[in-house]
């Protein structure tokens, strides 16, 4: 008996749990008929769209880094250096159990019929590639190919092909030889990220090397062994590998030395997380703007549900679980933009990418429905709180509504909520709370700022001319509806302004940056770089350059040679801890000697090397290579002594092949990194480098009429690289297209968002519209006014917005300019035109539409709604 | 009968019947008292007021505007607490109850109609009727709702918002609704207020028809004489306390 009593109950329990399951859902999907609930779930599903598209992308990056680090390292251990390696190095690896295949990367002309193109060559051995497969397409089909291009036959990007103008079947010439063009690369396993290799990829094999003619002593090579085998293996090797590594071979171990993303792709990940978490802090304000109102309307049945004996408990769960559904229900279609907006990041930036991604994974999306819970209790969480505690009496005696949530809560719990967003997106609380501390202190600016402009607008709209019934009238009456609900337009203000701003400055980065910085170029700064001309190749260089190039510069020596003391220590102790990473410290230096101090060159501290000590110098490098620690004065660039703490003083020492030498600094030299000529960190005195081996590097300036010289010194030199800065610049170009683009469409979202608050604002000012237009109704104002004044209260929005958007995106781009590029700043007129003209003709439609529904009311239903609600 | 919550002893308050007009009155409060400040001093509404109402009766109560007739439905319906005074309903004292209590000894009970409808704006017709019926879990809900739907004359308007009906229709959809959980009690304010005399005629009939055939106790609040003349017993408030008026003498 007591058994079957239990089960009754259970099963009634379960059953009344199912029953408010129902109810709340079919709750839900009969809400939805109301603007206000399909406001929040038009800003929940976009604050689920934004960060799981974000999400999806990001964590299919980092799955996909973790995933293939060995394939995009080439192999589990590898080692590096300007020459080649001694072959006791390779057997010591081999006895480790390990499979090793050697890589040689450079920098080359390939041409065919008297055309040349720089080329990124790539030379492979048998073993490659030790993970992954090459996409190679040939006769219109891509294969996926374990191998490298077998002897006598190239491997090249499409690009090259098209520059070229190649097709497989044909052949192209490298450096001496001829090699058969046999595939296309669509694909490499091993590409680092998009940035590091500006020129096209031309892949051949180990064995053709030699015929090349390419490597000669000082030619800017780079040399490696690529290891594969058990991280046991590798292990066994540590201490060899470290002393290795202080003889300047740069080792890099899967386990230690995962592979990065590229630095721009680095860069846009942050602009995407931050854009990303801006869509989801707008779609947070237009849910707090709606759950006013929803909260307002269900003041109504929640007081019904009391009267029909409904208690607070009831109340609460119907009301979470509605919500629940609609914030799940928002978060199922969020994730779907998501999907598809990720995907869309994929193709703009599926170039950079430096692998194929494994398919987007669960996390994202729990995050994104987190994300969505999140908001729902951040933004609206206290408003909702007063749907519990109405009174039953409210049905009979109307004015008994509880008393709305203080602001200050509900920005306290936002700040709360959207602060622990920043918190779980970053994974750096210290960040997050400047963040939002920032964002903070900037609301309150923008908001003084804002309401100032708003003030002028509105000022000026009231004194427009045109008489009681002139075009003027609808622009002071909707001039003053903004007035009234001031708070609101100031919000929607911000928010529509921080975006236009944001679109505003990607368009700048995109178009203007890059061509302002160019066009303060002088007319003959060099565009060609030529690296790589030998010794005996030196003075033929020259005859042909001279009278063709109306610019150039002198022609530098070049040695190549790593930091390996600084004053007797060793350098990652020596510099300052911020300076550890450095990329100087990090890869061997090109050093070069002169005389004179080159052009452009200043000396800011200590003297360039007089004349008489030349002495001094050639006794000091005949006594170092006798073992004696003698050392040369030498001259640094200013900007590296200061991040590596050095002064004039210091003593550096260079391991250049298998010698050291020391050197003195006794000059600081500022000089200008723009100007296209060789620059040099470190430069030495004539006659200390000239025994190691050398080439020379220089830069010049050919106008458009006299491209064909590129082809003549190619054809001349085929050991020399020539370097077309221009084709680089066009190719930086295109990828900060790409990378913009990828910004831009999550911008796009923010912009929805941006509308999903004007959205909700409108709704929530709907019963006060109605009525205030059902007033004006019945004091004979027509249709046509009514549109025209609404129209008219949205455009002035827009018009305000953008003005201000422009005034912070001008601000913004001045500092780009005078702290990035050294450049005065200057007004972008258009900016002043479009955003204001475009945000008037924006919102003007996007709120003249939205509020449609509110004009269509007759003044009775308009009248009756404020207290129908 | 739905079952929700439970209640003490609310199995014997379901068996209402007009016969049992001497047992336990549904409504009974003693020396009854309403107390509001309004501004700075001290406002009494209803004061040392008493009454009973017994199973299956029907009373209206009598008051001109502002006599405080909203307030002593309030009190009576238990969504408002008095200042002074016992009352109780189904015999439970409301004192003992708090909000939620007092909610819970509505649920499923007590019907209401009101003077401006309460439906609500976003519910078709049905949705509305069956909002009562949601509080719990209830067999064959939807057909429930239909049934009384079609009772009131509106079985071909189910699917219609509030806004697609004329004032009388919103009424039938409330009288349905307030009917439809079977309760032992209706509360009925000013039901025709909003009414032009010839709907409301139409819709008063039909209150007191269902009225009639589920035997519901009915409270009625007006100040419409001949309304008020329909139900077996009339009440008139004044100056804060009631009065028992000669139902002929209203007639007439």
């Amino acid at each position: 008996m007591t058994a079957t009593t239990d089960s009754l109950a259970t099963a009634s329990v379960g059953s009344r749990r199912m029953h408010w399951l129902r109810l709340s859902w079919r709750g839900l999907k009969r809400d939805l008929r109301a603007p206000d609930v399909r406001a929040l779930f038009v800003a929940l599903a976009l604050a689920v769209a934004a960060s799981t598209m974000i999400g999806f992308f990001l964590d299919r990056l980092e799955r996909g880094l973790e995933r293939q680090a060995g394939q995009l390292l080439g192999g589990d251990l590898v080692l590096e250096q300007s020459r080649p390696f001694d072959d006791d190095i390779r057997q010591r690896l081999i006895e480790a159990g390990l499979t090793v295949g050697e890589q040689v990367d450079m920098v080359s002309m390939a041409s065919r019929d008297g055309s040349f193109q720089p080329t990124s060559v790539k030379v492979v051995d048998d073993t490659y590639p030790h993970y992954g497969e090459v996409h190679v397409a040939r006769q219109g089909r891509v294969e996926r190919l374990e191998r490298g291009p077998a002897p006598g036959s190239a491997w090249i990007a499409p690009r090259l092909a098209q520059l070229l103008d190649i097709d497989v079947g044909d052949s192209l010439r490298l450096g001496e030889t001829s090699l058969d063009v046999t595939g296309l690369i669509e694909r490499e396993p091993d590409q680092q990220g998009g940035f590091g290799s500006f020129n096209p990829r031309l892949m051949m094999h180990l064995d053709d090397l030699e015929a090349t003619g390419l490597v000669q002593e000082g030619s800017r090579v780079e040399f490696e062994l690529l290891a594969k085998g058990p991280p046991e293996a590798v292990a066994t090797l540590q201490d060899w590998l470290a002393s290795l590594a202080a003889e300047g071979v740069e080792v890099q171990d899967v386990r230690r030395d995962r592979p990065q993303l590229g630095n721009a792709l680095a860069r846009a990940e942050q602009y995407l997380s931050l854009a990303g978490l801006a869509a989801v802090l707008l779609a947070g304000v237009a849910v707090a703007m709606a759950t006013r109102r929803y909260v307002d309307r269900h003041l109504d049945t929640a007081a019904l549900l009391r009267c029909f004996g409904a208690t607070q408990r009831q109340l609460t769960r119907l009301f979470t679980l509605q919500l629940l559904w609609l914030a799940l229900v928002a978060s199922m279609v969020g994730a779907g933009l998501g999907l598809a907006g990720q995907a869309g990041l994929l193709m703009l930036l599926g170039n950079f990418l430096p692998m194929e991604l494994p398919p987007p994974g669960p996390v994202p999306l729990l995050l994104g429905i987190l994300t969505a819970m999140a908001v729902l209790v951040g933004f609206a969480g206290p408003t909702l709180l007063r749907l519990k505690r109405v009174s039953a009496l409210k049905v009979l005696r109307r004015e008994l509504d509880p008393m709305p949530a203080s602001a200050w809560i509900v920005v306290l719990m936002a700040s709360l909520v959207f602060g622990s967003l920043l918190w779980l997106y970053s994974g750096d609380l210290l960040l997050s709370m400047a963040l939002l501390a920032g964002g903070l202190v900037m609301l309150i600016l923008l908001w003084a700022v804002g309401g100032l402009l708003l003030n002028g607008v509105l000022h000026l709209a009231s004194r427009l001319p045109g008489g009681a019934y002139g075009k003027g009238r609808a622009i002071r009456l909707g001039a003053r509806q903004l007035a009234r609900r001031r708070q609101a337009s100031l919000g929607q203000l911000l928010a529509f302004a921080v975006t236009f701003s944001a679109m505003a400055m990607i368009a700048l980065v995109r178009g203007d940056l890059l061509t302002t910085w160019q066009a303060q170029l002088p007319a003959d700064t060099p565009n060609y770089f030529a690296i790589n001309i030998q010794p005996d190749e030196r003075n033929d260089f020259t005859s042909m350059l001279e009278g063709a190039a109306d610019s150039r510069s002198s022609l530098y020596p070049m040695v190549r040679g790593r930091i390996s003391a600084i004053n007797g220590n060793e350098p990652q102790q020596a510099v300052p801890e911020e300076a550890r990473g450095d990329n100087a410290l990090q890869r061997e230096l090109n050093l070069t000697w002169r005389r004179e101090l080159p052009q452009g060159n200043r000396i800011v501290a200590g003297d360039w090397f007089g004349e008489n000590s030349a002495g001094d110098w050639l006794s000091a490098v005949e006594s170092s290579s006798s073992g004696s620690d003698k050392v040369v004065p030498i001259s640094m660039e200013d900007g590296l002594a200061d991040r590596f703490g050095l002064g004039v003083g210091d003593i550096l020492t260079f391991t250049i092949g298998s010698a050291d030498i020391s050197g003195e600094i006794t000059s600081l030299r500022d000089l200008d990194w723009d100007s296209f000529r060789p620059n040099f960190y470190v430069i030495f005195p004539p006659d200390v480098l000239e025994r190691f081996g050398h080439s020379y590097i220089t830069a010049f300036h050919l106008g458009s009429d006299e491209r064909e010289l590129q082809n003549r010194l190619a054809e001349a030199f085929p050991g020399v690289s020539l370097i077309n800065v221009e084709a680089i610049l066009e190719r930086v170009r295109d990828l900060l297209g790409q990378v913009t683009r990828a910004v831009e469409l999550v911008l796009l979202l923010v912009l929805l968002a941006g509308i999903s608050v004007l959205y909700a604002a409108l709704i929530a000012s709907r019963p006060m519209r109605a009525h205030e237009s059902g007033l004006l109704r019945v004091f004979g104002a027509g249709d046509r006014l009514i549109s025209r004044i609404q129209g008219a209260e949205f455009a002035l929005l827009g018009l305000v917005s953008g003005v201000m958007g422009a005034l912070l995106a001008e601000l913004a781009a001045a500092g780009l300019y005078m702290g990035w590029l050294d450049l005065p700043p200057r007004i972008h007129w258009a900016l002043w035109g479009v955003l204001p003209l475009g945000g008037a003709v924006l919102i003007g439609v996007i709120g003249h539409a939205l509020s449609r529904s509110v004009r269509r009311q007759t003044p009775m239903a308009s009248l009756g709604l404020l207290g129908e609600a | 009968m739905s079952y929700s919550e439970p209640v003490p002893n609310r199995s014997s308050s379901n068996m209402s019947s007009s016969s049992r007009s001497n047992a336990t009155p549904i409504l009974h409060a003693q020396g009854l008292g309403k107390q509001v400040v309004s501004g700075d001093r001290p406002l009494t509404i209803l004061r040392d007021l008493a009454l009973s109402i017994a199973a299956g009766e029907s009373v209206a109560i009598l008051g001109a505007s502002g006599a405080g007739k909203s307030t002593l439905l309030g009190l009576l319906a238990g969504l408002d607490t008095p200042t002074a005074g016992e009352l109780s309903m189904f015999g439970h004292s409301l004192g003992k109850l708090d909000e939620d209590g007092r909610a819970q000894l509505r649920a499923g009970r007590v019907g209401f109609v009101f003077q401006n409808f309460q439906l609500l704006p976003t519910l078709t017709a049905l949705e509305n009727v069956l909002l009562p019926l949601e509080l719990s879990p209830t067999v064959e809900a939807e057909s429930r709702g239909r049934e009384w739907l079609e009772r009131v004359g509106l079985g071909e308007r189910l699917d219609h918002l509030p806004k697609q009906l004329s004032g009388g229709e919103q009424q039938r959809v409330a009288l349905a609704r307030a009917f439809v959980t079977s309760p032992s009690l209706v509360f009925a304010d000013e039901p025709t207020g909003n009414l032009d005399p010839a709907t409301g005629k139409r819709v008063i009939d039909l209150l007191f028809d269902l009225n009639h055939e589920s035997g519901t106790t009915l409270v009625l609040v007006t100040h419409d004489h001949a309304l008020a003349g329909r139900c077996q017993r009339c009440l008139q408030l004044d100056d804060g306390r009631l009065a028992p008026l000669d139902l002929d003498e209203v007639k007439a």
